[in-house]
């Protein structure tokens, strides 16, 4: 724990106890996210699955990109991450991202993709929510992976035929807006 | 369908094997098999066992989450 890092933070009106369990479980949900992401893309296959294989590939890194992100500030606060990965899995702020019962189902694919980038915005909206003009630490790091978040939600809801969503996929740099966390 | 008083509503918290019960607009919804919902703990910030109907004026999401599980009863007024 950081002490006065965390004492700012209290004093500003913070639950900070309440704020570190929301990190860790958004901690908890970008690694999982990473893993099952990582069976979903290499279920895109064939001509459908293809195209799609990309963008699920850069989410995939993103979102472990912010696990790493989070960590440092989960400790700053005075928190920690469970001893127990099966106890990790378990407490994520979002539900597990499984293959779908078809898995040849593209469709379905990004369906589950989009409903994880969906819990992902809700997620760090409720943060930035929590933290604006009080924990500015927590604030710029939820803000930053919230912006990449919402990327990916546009990515899939666009695959999905939902409308233009505004967006190009990234080229190049991955975590543009969560990068400077990671230096 | 059951009438479930505020006390009678608090036993329903999730924990030590109890189901989880929420009130929201009169009704009473069970979420206990939710992944959301483990030992009666939504997000860090609410409970089972209780009425969050003001609560979700300050979620990041809308009532239709809630809609999605069984009701078991209604909330006394």
């Amino acid at each position: 724990m950081v002490k006065v890092t965390r004492e700012m933070v209290e004093r500003a009106g913070i639950d900070v106890d309440k704020l570190v369990e929301l990190l860790v479980k958004n901690a908890a949900a970008e690694l999982t996210t990473y893993y099952y992401y990582t069976i979903l893309r290499v279920n895109l296959i064939g001509l459908q699955g293809e195209g799609i294989k990309e963008i699920a590939e850069v989410a995939r890194i993103e979102d472990r990109n912010h696990f790493e992100a989070l960590v440092p500030r989960i400790y700053e606060l005075g928190g920690r991450l469970p001893d127990d990965m099966k106890e990790f899995h378990d407490i994520s702020a979002c539900p597990p991202a499984n293959l779908p019962k078809d898995p040849t189902d593209v469709k379905a694919i990004l369906k589950v993709l989009v409903e994880a980038e969906r819990c992902a915005v809700r997620g760090y909206t409720q943060i930035c929510n929590m933290t604006a003009g009080k924990d500015h630490r927590t604030y710029d790091l939820a803000l930053a992976i919230l912006n990449e978040e919402i990327e990916h939600e546009s990515w899939f809801s666009e695959f999905l035929g939902e409308g233009p969503s505004g967006h190009f996929m990234r080229r190049g740099e991955t975590s543009p807006f969560v990068s400077k966390f990671l230096k | 369908m059951r009438v479930f008083t505020r006390l009678e509503l608090e036993k329903y918290d999730g924990k030590n094997g109890r189901r989880a019960y929420v009130a929201y607009g009169g009704k009473v919804y069970d979420v206990t098999d939710s992944f959301l919902w483990q030992n009666g703990n939504h997000q860090a910030l609410h409970s089972a066992g209780g009425d969050l109907t003001s609560e979700i004026e300050k979620a990041p999401h809308g009532d239709e989450f809630i809609k999605r599980f069984p009701v078991v009863g209604v909330l006394e007024e």
